[in-house]
């Protein structure tokens, strides 16, 4: 059958606990209703608090810290259908923690490959963010990400900005991490106003952009090869693409 | 009239751009000066140029003034060149202002010779020390040990950077000779002696050098800069070794002249490949070449090469056979390797699993028995798998009616 949760991770941890219970056989999961499906059975999962922290405190329980962290850094991999193989990793470990060392399992090998392709979008992302300084000083950047990588990145950067405060926004999923003095929170931001900046910003802009230019080598042009290691996507605030799109 | 700050990034950036090694990994964490900064072990690329090199470090010379006048250098003293200077308190600043912004890992600085050698190895520690102890900054440093400036200054700069290197410029004295006649050997290798006799005695953990050699200038063979390479690696305890392949930027009579006008590229990539075998693959450089072949092959990576050298021990079966060999197999890393080992404890591997495992077998699978069975396409002899390796499209099956075969010589 289908399965329909409302792509919570309490929704989530409500399906695995109605999928182990009631032993559902499950086809397939969905974030959404689409439209309706002929002959196919539908269930829609209601996102419950308790069955949902029962879920939890199980997994905590059996996995191992690193199998958990696991889990929660897929359910990061927002754009990616990644419930069944999900679903059917926790089952598999829930049997026998043992089993998560077999990548031939395909759910298996696709959980761990996933994740290395989520470290690899935000290792490459630790390069690839662009912060501009606003009059105040706080430092400010502005982020598109294929997955949700926000709290890796400011992990990273509360570690290297020092006592600098700074502000990394995620444009699509109208979140920020803010850092400001001693505090440091996740906040969702609906809308915003072009921030003023100071008043170097523009120069140092534009130095990032003369060294960028000089530091090519004519004779070893190779285009291709720079695009598939700064794909398209990633250029969308990188100032030293800006006359390249 | 001052020169503004563009028109020296731009000058003395173009002249650093030559030194290639940009890497900002290797070095682990650690919180020494208490402001900005952190530096990651795996390294971080910034961006990429145009030409798919790494960014990672602003790299550039504190200054394009040079006394010596090495023919395929661009700021040797006979060129007509605009000659500038950042001052250490500008440059330090320049490198706060990017840091901030994400541009980049630290800094990489290096520089001509100005007026003489400890001079501007001075010059290079003091910008080390504004960055360090005003910004206390703790990000990458790269420095440049300046070949013939005081142990004393050497000293000092090992403990204020995160990795030095000298650049031995070419693989062999005969070919410093006859393009650097103002420098030897010796005195190139002397401050990467002296950096590591300095951790030696202190007994303190080591600071991570590098170096680097111009490929292409000279007629050294592959295996005469392999060779170097390996003495360096052991005997210098140096951490890398970059290969820069040859750009004319200079005429002059004892330089080559280059095919299509083009740095050997293709070569450098081979090179490179070879060194990381030598540094995770087990393999020493002996083994990679014969008395007859000195050149590595530029259409084959340096590993397919060596398999193909020495047919006689393969195929290995990928179920048996231990990590060390798996990964002298062509086409299988180190990670393919673990993986191998990993899944193989749970089921006996065949072709079609290795490929579920993502692990490449273009070229493999004419190396091993997987399941107790070996490719049947290809006879395993080292022309007709060179061939399939360089162009697996090329190949026809010869069949029954195929007049070039049968009709004239009556065989198969």
């Amino acid at each position: 059958m289908t399965l329909l949760y409302d792509g919570s991770y309490e929704g989530f941890l409500s399906l695995v606990y109605e999928v182990y219970y009631k032993r559902l056989h499950v086809k397939k999961i969905q974030r959404e209703k689409t439209e309706v499906v002929l002959f196919e059975e539908v269930l829609e999962i209601q996102t419950d608090e308790q069955k949902s922290q029962k879920v939890l405190s199980a997994l905590k329980k059996k996995f191992s810290s690193k199998n958990f962290t696991t889990i929660t850094n897929i359910f990061l991999c927002d754009s990616k259908e990644f419930e069944k193989p999900l679903l059917e990793f926790i089952i598999l470990g829930i049997k026998d923690e043992k089993n998560l060392n077999n990548i031939n399992y395909p759910c298996i090998l696709y959980i761990k490959n996933l994740e290395k392709e989520i470290f690899r979008v935000a290792h490459r992302m630790y390069g690839f963010v662009r912060f501009e300084e606003l009059e105040d000083g706080t430092l400010y950047a502005k982020i598109e990400t294929k997955y949700n990588v926000l709290y890796f990145l400011g992990k990273h950067f509360l570690n290297r900005l020092g006592d600098n405060d700074f502000i990394i926004h995620d444009i699509q999923r109208e979140f920020a991490f803010v850092k400001y003095k001693n505090e440091i929170e996740i906040r969702h931001v609906a809308s915003f106003d072009e921030p003023e900046y100071s008043k170097d910003e523009e120069k140092f802009k534009n130095l990032w952009k003369t060294f960028f230019q000089s530091v090519a080598i004519e004779k070893r042009k190779n285009k291709k090869l720079q695009q598939q290691l700064v794909p398209l996507m990633y250029r969308a605030y990188m100032s030293e693409f800006e006359n390249d799109l | 009239m001052k020169i503004s700050i563009f028109d020296k990034l731009s000058i003395l950036s173009d002249s650093a751009k030559y030194d290639v090694s940009c890497s900002s990994s290797g070095v682990e964490e650690q919180k020494k000066y208490g402001g900005i900064g952190a530096t990651e072990n795996s390294g971080i690329c910034h961006t990429f140029t145009s030409d798919g090199r790494c960014v990672s470090l602003l790299k550039v010379l504190l200054t394009n003034f040079c006394i010596y006048d090495c023919a395929y250098c661009i700021n040797r003293a006979s060129n007509d060149t605009k000659r500038v200077a950042f001052s250490p308190r500008e440059l330090a600043d320049l490198t706060i202002n990017f840091y901030k912004r994400n541009y980049i890992e630290g800094l990489f600085l290096s520089s001509g010779i100005i007026h003489n050698e400890d001079h501007t190895m001075e010059l290079l520690i003091n910008t080390l020390k504004i960055l360090r102890y005003e910004h206390g900054f703790d990000g990458y440093i790269h420095l440049k040990l300046i070949p013939g400036a005081s142990k004393e200054l050497i000293e000092v700069a090992c403990a204020l950077a995160s990795r030095v290197s000298s650049n031995i410029e070419l693989p062999s004295s005969k070919g410093l000779k006859l393009l650097a006649p103002q420098k030897t050997k010796n005195q190139l290798l002397e401050p990467l002696k002296q950096a590591r006799d300095i951790s030696l005695e202190k007994s303190a953990k080591p600071i991570p050098m590098s170096t680097q050699m111009i490929i292409g200038a000279t007629s050294d063979s592959d295996f005469d800069i392999l060779k170097t390479t390996s003495v360096l690696y052991n005997k210098a305890l140096l951490k890398r070794v970059y290969y820069s392949a040859y750009v004319p930027v200079n005429e002059g009579k004892n330089l080559p002249v280059l095919k299509n006008k083009m740095p050997p590229i293709q070569r450098e990539h081979r090179l490179y490949q070879a060194d990381w075998l030598l540094r995770f693959y087990g393999f020493s450089y002996t083994e990679l070449f014969t008395q007859e072949i000195q050149h590595l092959d530029t259409d084959i990576d340096p590993k397919t090469f060596w398999a193909l050298n020495n047919l006689h021990l393969f195929p290995v079966d990928v179920n048996k056979v231990s990590k060390e060999i798996l990964i002298r197999i062509p086409g299988i890393g180190i990670r393919g390797a673990l993986k191998i080992i990993q899944a193989r404890r749970f089921k006996t591997l065949s072709i079609d699993d290795l490929k579920q495992l993502k692990i490449s077998i273009k070229r493999a699978k004419y190396f091993i028995i997987s399941k107790g069975t070996y490719q049947k396409e290809v006879p395993m002899y080292k022309e007709n798998i060179k061939q399939v390796l360089l162009a697996p499209k090329k190949i026809i099956q010869p069949t029954l009616f195929d007049e070039n075969y049968s009709i004239f010589t009556g065989e198969l």
